[in-house]
């Protein structure tokens, strides 16, 4: 029994950690295979093939992958800016003066459950009006709307953590508010900024209702680019993986960086510690 | 700006600038805000009066405008072939993932909460599900759920010579997505009650064994209760994000074989046929659906927080 135990524990931990690997594996086996190796109706054969770069190739010559890859870039990291800059004053007064009194913080949360399509909607027209269609600029300006709440929320748990004798301190010194927050508060939470950026970087790289809606070619985005392999006649599922297998490892690098922070920072302060 | 401070803080000698007001100690907390409530009016307060405004009215391009007072509510209301049982297939998806959210999340989560050797690596690969953008999971399943050439069915089908089943086809392909929405987000489930699991204190556990309480006695009358805010904190994010489900319906069968939602008739109503008129009867309906939602959720929450009684 004693050494079963243990025994059962791991074949549990492979089990679960397979089931999680094994989709986004696949993604990337694919990509290197024959169109052959790809529709057979085989086991063996889907499971056993020769690699080739044959998907790769198509995407390098019919689609214009790279340049979606850069306006995914652009726009991700562009956006992402703007959203530290206009959230981290907006979390810092919700955490330090509760601003509005909890009722401004939840309408800001709120954004998330807004339906993205009533704010898309309004937008179609306006943007086919004063030309920001198929924009960078546009694009950018949707996926920070999309941002700010949940990089608000995360940054406000973060500023809550610092004790505001530590701020009177510094302004007794002579700091005015300006200077406490850019030279005493943020600095002392540089990590959970950096957690922030992370996580609203991956969601910008993910989007898609946005992008989908509003761009066409010139800022297409790779998200974009990925539904366009599933044409009239069939998927394409070669090329879709290649493209697929370059799209996500922007996620994967952000992925390892972020392990290390994860698990003691989602309890949302409701479970004291 | 440092020296607009410093005037400031000596007051009634010279009439206050624009910038004074803005940094003085009243009122900066309001000017730290003014980015955010902006971002508030624009992309929130005037979408909302623009559906709203267009719910009352008929519009399509190249057409005048016509007010139609709730013309557009009771037709959405009263087609039954699409309005309700796209509501249904929502609360299908909703209901569905968040069960197999919990459940599985729970049991990963207590299977993970001990010290073993290689537990970061095994925590940061059961992350990489959620980072993996929504798109692309959905693509891969797709095509892992393909009738004739989908591993999962030769898999079935080769091994253990079960008949294969048509997961896109009318009866499966709802459970198809909730299967693949859970299993990005079931990761997310395992992480916040993994987090809150370390956090429990251990003495109560240790009373609970010297009693001789059953591992199932101490996980339902301490463990869960415990565990309930976070639980619900779970269930209100998840609800809202679930109503706001489209990448995997994109994806996979994009609203046919009964798996259109609230959300994708609005998608197709205004973006196919741009009838803003009945997509903004159908958003407002949507927005109104999510709020009771969330606010149901959201007071559980405060009453298991003890904020409110």
């Amino acid at each position: 029994m004693k050494t079963l135990k243990p025994v059962l524990f791991w074949i549990a931990v492979v089990l679960v950690v397979f089931g999680f690997i094994f989709p986004i594996a696949w993604i990337f086996i694919t990509a290197f295979k024959h169109r052959a190796d790809i529709l057979t109706i085989s086991l063996g054969k889907l499971l056993f093939f020769s690699p080739s770069l044959e998907s790769f190739e198509h995407v390098f010559t019919y689609t214009t992958i790279t340049k979606e890859l850069v306006n995914s870039a652009i726009i991700s990291v562009s956006a992402t800016v703007l959203v530290m800059l206009f959230a981290l004053p907006a979390a810092y007064s919700f955490a330090r003066w509760n601003t509005g009194g909890g009722h401004l913080l939840f309408i800001t949360l709120s954004t998330r459950m807004f339906p993205g399509f009533l704010a898309a909607m309004a937008y179609f027209f306006v943007y086919k009006e004063i030309g920001l269609m198929d924009t960078h600029l546009g694009l950018m300006l949707f996926f920070y709307y999309f941002n700010i709440s949940f990089a608000t929320f995360l940054l406000y748990g973060f500023f809550r953590e610092i004790a505001p004798e530590l701020e009177q301190a510094a302004m007794i010194d002579g700091y005015s508010r300006v200077d406490v927050l850019r030279k005493v508060v943020i600095p002392l939470i540089l990590p959970g900024v950096a957690i922030t950026a992370v996580f609203v970087l991956v969601f910008n790289w993910n989007e898609f209702l946005f992008s989908v809606l509003f761009t066409k070619i010139n800022a297409r985005t790779v998200a974009v680019g990925l539904a366009m392999f599933w044409g009239s006649i069939e998927i394409q599922w070669g090329p879709m993986c290649a493209a697929a297998s370059m799209a996500v490892v922007p996620t994967l690098v952000a992925a390892w960086f972020m392990q290390r922070y994860i698990v003691r920072g989602l309890t949302f302060g409701a479970v004291k510690g | 700006m440092v020296t607009y401070v410093a005037e400031a803080e000596a007051p009634i000698l010279k009439k206050k600038g624009f910038w004074d007001v803005l940094l003085s100690e009243k009122y900066f907390r309001w000017t730290l805000l003014i980015p955010l409530l902006v971002t508030l009016a624009v992309f929130m307060l005037y979408p909302m009066f623009f559906s709203i405004y267009y719910s009352f009215n008929t519009f399509a391009p190249g057409k005048p405008t016509i007010f139609v007072g709730l013309e557009n509510f009771r037709y959405v209301l009263h087609d039954v072939r699409v309005f309700w049982p796209a509501l249904f297939a929502m609360f299908k998806i909703l209901v569905g993932c968040l069960a197999v959210e919990l459940v599985f999340g729970m049991l990963v989560a207590l299977l993970l909460n001990r010290e073993f050797k290689g537990q970061n690596v095994v925590r940061g690969l059961c992350l990489l599900p959620l980072l993996i953008s929504p798109l692309v999971v959905s693509l891969v399943w797709n095509y892992l759920l393909q009738y004739d050439y989908g591993l999962v069915n030769q898999f079935l089908n080769g091994i253990f010579h079960l008949p294969k089943i048509s997961w896109w086809g009318t009866n499966m392909a709802i459970v198809s997505i909730i299967f693949l929405t859970s299993w990005q987000w079931t990761p997310f489930s395992i992480f916040v009650l993994l987090a809150g699991l370390r956090s429990l204190p251990r003495d109560a556990f240790e009373a609970a064994t010297v009693d001789g309480a059953s591992n199932w006695y101490t996980f339902r009358r301490l463990t869960l209760p415990m565990l309930s805010p976070l639980i619900l904190i779970i269930v209100m994010l998840r609800t809202m994000w679930l109503m706001r489900i489209f990448d995997p319906l994109y994806a996979t069968t994009r609203g046919g074989a009964g798996t259109e939602t609230l959300d994708w008739v609005i998608f197709r109503v205004v973006f196919m046929y741009f009838d803003l008129g009945q997509g903004s009867a159908l958003s407002i309906i949507s927005l109104f659906i999510t709020i009771i939602l969330a606010f149901i959720v959201f007071r559980l929450l405060m009453r298991a927080l003890g904020v409110i009684k």
